[in-house]
This record gives C-alpha cells, structure tokens and sequence, in this order.
C-alpha cells in the first residue's frame, strides 16, 4: 500500500505539474473576434489562437455555449474588442469557466479598447437612446492606426505574461509594424477618391472605417442602435437618399441585407457588403486582405 | 498525506508565480451591476402548481445587485418582491458569493443559490421562452429550486466542454408533506451532484447533455396519518405560493439536452433552441408497516417513481418575434389511505413573444391541460398574455 500510495503521490504530483505549467511553454489564446485572432496571430505566430466568432456573427449578440466556456477555461491570455461589446457573454464565460488568469486586465485579459481613445464616448447613456456604450464605438480594428497602438499593447501584454520568449514576441511585433505601416502608406495612396463621400450604413460598425477614410455615414438602417430596420425608418432614409449625395448602402458581412436592398431598389443606390472582420470574404483571410478587401469594394462603387 | 498536500500546494505555488504575474492588482471599483426585471400578467386560469394566479398578476418583480467584492470573491443579490392575496412580500431568492480565484478550474459558491440540477434550473425565469416552468419543475422542483448551501464545481481542462459538480443544501423547500408537524427533518437535507457536457456542431449548431442526481434525506413520505389523502388536494385550492416542492422523493434523476441552432451561429436574427428534461422521483412511498398494504391493494402495477418529462422548441424567427411550442408532462402518485392513487398532467403549449429590443418582452401563451386524477383537474385552456422588460445593467445570459 506505502509504495503505491508513493506511487500516486508522484503520478499526481506530475499530473498537477504539466497542467500548471505545461501550458506555459505556449501562450493558448483566446480572441473574442476574429480580427484579435488575426492579430494575435501575427504577433505570436507560434501560439495557438481560437477566434470565439466568426465575422460572419454578430459580436454584440454571442451565446455563452459550452465550447467557448472550454476553450476559455485552458486559456493564458484573452483578447477582446471591450468597450462593453462582449458584455452580453464574456462576463458570463469568465464565470463559468473558473479560470482566474483571464478574469482581469492586470493578468491575462486584454481589452484593445483600452489601449486606445476610443470615438463616440457619451457622458450620459440611457437605454431610449437604444444599446449603446457609454465608453465608445468598440469596433475599432478598422483604424490602421489605432490597430498598431493595440498591437504594440498586445505585444508587451504578451511579453509580460511569457517573458521566457520575450524576444519572439518583439521581433513579431518589429515585423508587423514595418509590414503594416507600409500596408497603411499603399492604402492611403488608393483611397483618395474615397474622400468625402457619404454612405449609409447599417450601425456604426464601419465608424472607424469612415473616420480614417474621411467618408461620411449619413444615415444609419437601424433606428437606434441594436433595434432592427423598420419600414418607417427606411421610408425616411429613401428620403434622404433621395437628396442625391449619398454614395452606396454598406452592410457588414454578419448584417442582414433586407432592410438594405429595399432601400437599394428603391433609391437605386449599390448595395456593398464588407467583410466584419478576417474570414468575412474570400480575400479577407488576415489584417491585410481585409483592409485590401474592404477598400477595392469601396472603390468598386466608385468608378 | 499532509507532507503530500504540503508538496502539491508548493507546486502550485511555484507554477503560480512562474508566468510573471507581479503586477500590483489595481484596486478599481466596479460599480455593482443593479438591474431590475418587471413582469406582469393576465391570465384567465391557472396552472397547476404554478405561481401565477388567475386574472391580473405580478410575476416575478426582481430587484438584482451583483459585483465582484474584491479578486476573490463575486457576490450576488436578487430579491423577488411578490404579492400575494394583497400582501406584498419580499423573499431572497439569491445572495451568494462565489470563488474567482480558486486554481485548475475549481469554484465554490455559498449562501442562497439556485441549484445547478437538469437545464432549466439554474436560469432566471425572466429569460424562459414560456411563462411558467414546465409542469415536471413546478411538481419536482417547486418552480425553481434556490436554497441556502454549497456548491463546489470543476471545470475540466479539455476542448469538450466538461464540467462537473456537487451540492448542498438545508433543503427546507423540498421537504415531503407533514401536516402533523411531528417529523423531525434533517439539517442538511438535499445533496446533488451534476455534470455537464457539451460544444459545438460545426459553425451553427452547439449542445449541451446534463445527468443530475438530487439526493433528499427528506423527501419520502411520513407513514400514513389519518386524514391525509385531503391534505395536497385542499391545499390545492388556497395554496400559497410556496416554491416547495409539490412531489417529493428520496432519490431524483434529471437527464437533460439542449441544441442551438443559428444560421452560421450568428444570432442576431434567427435562432432555434430545442430542450427537453426527464425527470424520475423514486422512494416516496413511506417506510415499513404500510409497504405491505401498498403492494396488495388495487394499484396493481405499483408504481416506483413519479416521472415527468418535457419536449420544447422555440424559434426566434426575426429580432422583434420569436414563436415556442412545448409539450410536457409529469405522472405521480397521491397516498390515499393506505394506496396511491396514480395521476397524470398533461400540458401542450404555443407561445409567441414581440421584442421590441433585447429588454422588452411581450409574450401570448396559449396552454391546453388534461388532467387525470390531477388535483381535480381534467381539461382546461390558459391564455396568458405577459410582458417581462428588464431595466438596469443587462447581465448576460447562460447557455
């Protein structure tokens, strides 16, 4: 009995060692959003990632399912958009998953919001005003250079939580800064054109987007935030439309187009569907086809 | 074995601080969560051994604060403001606090708490698609089973979703009938344990299988009294809306499955949720002298277990309309004198609800029950018409 009992000493011993420390040799990653998949991946290139929804999924409006209490519950670091966008499930998950190294910033959580000056913040917030966040517009990866502040901010947060492979994580980092703000003076050069117009859009999902590319949202298809298009509302932005000046209807890729092909039949204006997020179309597969991918559309409508 | 715990704790202790982690813990206050549900009713019947009562009602009118008390503990409060035959009371239906720090995905929570048993159980009824709980919860479970105790979960570390755990409780709500008041109930009278499975299907579809086992040291039957056949039935007529437990037993058994469906899991606009729970309630019948007579009398088949079931599906077909159809049923057994009568409820359901936005609900439900022998009930249609709005802090949903 003494020498099995010694026996099971080591074997759990050993057991407790490899799931406390084993995962340390290799950030597990959780990204709430596929474009912090994306960037995560890019700035970690050897670490496994999983993307909580896909950017063909509302990110305001996620379950809670099982599989992401799983894979949260096994991760070292979560990157999320915060700003209160996951706050109908991440809370939840954080609850569930009783792992309390991405419970808080100061550990293994990363709110990208956060590591930046977010557009839209509101002193007074009342649910009249529809579902809207006091702390701004959090769909902020379609800045450039906002995306490469967080990314600098991811960096050292992974850096901070796995020091042993510091020098990886800086050289990723050196690599996508260079790759990126290059990326950023080729597209500076092809949106030009772009500059001025003025489109309507299904909520203020492109509102970094429009901000960096000097474009106007005129009119939004949702009545307020997170309600639905309704006819009456569409009635009024036909009129708007009908002043002449607006450019084309956008609708993200996890966005139901309804509501905007009967403005677009009506009013004659393109319908445009732009990838949320990596993965939203065919040449949106990383960071740099989905800014690609979003301004060849833009431009499309254009000429 | 202490030298073995003291080894173990000094290897957590190390892995612990391996990853670096000495940021000081920046000491922000998080502003409590307060939220608030309102809920109100017409209905020109009533359910069985539900809590809503016929004509003009308040449902469950709640008042929730929660927030993280400091990094290693999370509290919450929900109080339920009911009024019953024009008195209002305030009853507590949750005030626990819960571990946030515990390593290898361990937690416990302590105080008054719903019981993490079958699917239903630990969700708010404020989020039910259905104005009151199915027939076998309010029969087994009085509605929603919350009590004062423990609970220590776990949470496995694989990419299946596996979490496992046990409870607790004093057990006071589910104790069996004693209307003589001469029984000397146990303490700690209810013990579960639960585990849960579940994950994804593809992009669309996710699932989630749960196996429960409610132990309740109070729960069988008292031997027979005289009188007591009329105690449950009288009761019936004047009841008060105690969230007991209707039909009790020593050993219950929840096996329980629920499936999501969303077009490429996005749920933004269309979503489908199936659900069903089976439940088995053994060891009612009183102890030692009467088991003879139970055997031989004219309830041949003597039954060894109230059971119930329910089937439910509900598909939110746009943002503003969602439409549920659900079909259950619970088959128990009354002690008559010296045997137990068996009865039976059967209830089909339709609902339809209007959602303005994410916090506003208005709900048409239409029930139609046949009862057996059930407490005097034989047929009988239930419209409710509901809204259930929520204002404050939006906390998020369980799965």
């Amino acid at each position: 009995m003494r020498i099995n009992s010694n026996y099971l000493k080591a074997g759990v011993a050993a057991l407790a060692l490899s799931f406390a420390c084993g995962a340390q040799a290799k950030l597990n990653i959780f990204a709430c959003e596929p474009e912090y998949a994306a960037l995560s991946k890019e700035l970690a290139p050897d670490t496994k990632v999983y993307a909580a929804t896909t950017a063909m999924q509302d990110p305001h409006q996620v379950q809670a399912r099982p599989s992401l209490i799983a894979k949260m519950r096994q991760a070292d670091l979560a990157v999320c958009a915060g700003a209160d966008l996951e706050v109908g499930w991440l809370p939840m998950l954080q609850m569930k998953s009783a792992n309390a190294q991405v419970r808080s910033t100061d550990k293994g959580l990363f709110y990208a919001a956060e590591h930046i000056q977010t557009l839209d913040q509101l002193a007074q917030v009342d649910r009249s005003m529809g579902d809207v966040h006091a702390l701004g517009n959090p769909h902020l990866h379609f800045d450039p250079e906002r995306l490469l502040q967080v990314a600098k901010a991811l960096s050292a947060k992974m850096v901070a939580l796995d020091p042993d492979n510091a020098a990886g994580y800086e050289s990723a980092l050196a690599d996508f800064s260079q790759r990126w703000q290059a990326a950023i003076g080729r597209w500076q050069s092809q949106v030009a054109p772009l500059q001025g117009k003025k489109v309507i859009a299904y909520h203020t999902s492109f509102r970094y987007l429009f901000n960096w590319l000097g474009m106007e949202q005129v009119g939004d298809l949702e009545p307020k935030p997170g309600l639905p298009p309704s006819t009456g509302h569409l009635a009024s932005l036909q009129g708007r439309a009908g002043q002449g000046d607006v450019m084309a209807i956008i609708v993200a890729s996890y966005q139901d187009e309804r509501g905007a092909k009967w403005l677009g039949e009506r009013t004659g204006l393109p319908v445009v569907n732009l990838p949320m997020s990596v993965g939203g179309n065919d040449d949106a597969q990383d960071l740099f086809g989905l800014y690609d991918s979003v301004i060849q559309l833009l431009l499309g409508v254009n000429r | 074995m202490m030298n073995f715990n003291a080894r173990l704790s000094a290897v957590a202790l190390a892995c612990a601080f391996l990853p670096n982690l000495s940021f000081a813990a920046d000491p922000t206050l998080t502003n409590p969560a307060i939220s608030a549900v309102l809920d109100g009713y017409y209905q020109n019947a009533e359910r069985p051994m539900a809590e809503r009562v016929e004509g003009f009602g308040l449902g469950h009118t709640e008042l929730a604060l929660s927030a993280n008390i400091d990094d290693m503990f999370y509290g919450k409060l929900t109080s339920v403001i009911e009024v019953h035959d024009g008195e209002t009371e305030v009853g507590l239906e949750e005030a626990f606090i819960q571990t946030l720090g515990m390593p290898y995905g361990f937690s416990m929570r302590g105080g008054r708490f719903l019981s993490d048993v079958g699917y239903l159980n630990n969700q708010h009824v404020h989020t039910d698609a259905f104005s009151d709980r199915p027939a076998a919860y309010r029969a087994f479970l009085g509605s929603h089973y919350f009590d004062d105790g423990v609970r220590l979960d776990y949470v496995a570390p694989t990419d299946l979703y596996w979490t496992m755990g046990i409870e607790a409780f004093k057990g006071d709500s589910m104790r069996a009938e004693d209307e003589h008041g001469e029984r000397e109930f146990k303490n700690v009278g209810v013990y579960t344990a639960y585990t849960k499975l579940g994950g994804d299907i593809g992009v669309s579809s996710s699932w989630m299988l749960g196996l429960s086992y409610l132990r309740n040291e109070n729960g069988r039957l008292t031997a027979h009294e005289e009188h007591e056949e009329a105690v449950v039935a009288e009761e019936e007529h004047d009841h008060d809306h105690s969230h007991g437990a209707r039909y009790t037993g020593e050993n219950t058994y929840i096996a329980d499955f629920v499936y999501k469906w969303a077009p490429q899991g996005n749920y933004k606009y269309q979503h489908l949720t199936l659900s069903g729970e089976y439940f088995r309630v053994s060891d009612y019948a009183p102890l030692e002298e009467h088991d003879h007579d139970l055997v031989d009398d004219h309830d041949t088949s003597k039954p060894d277990a109230h059971t119930g079931w329910y089937l439910s599906s509900v598909y939110q077909f746009s943002p503003n309309w969602s439409a549920g159809v659900r079909y259950g049923q619970v088959d128990t057994h009354l002690l008559h004198d010296e045997h137990f009568d068996a009865q039976k409820l059967k209830e089909t359901e339709v609902s339809l609800a209007w959602h303005h936005s994410h916090f506003s609900t208005v709900r048409l439900q239409y029930t139609n029950q046949q009862g057996t022998n059930f407490d005097g009930i034989t047929d009988d249609n239930v419209i409710t018409l509901q809204y259930v709005m929520t204002l404050g802090a939006h906390g998020a949903h369980q799965f």
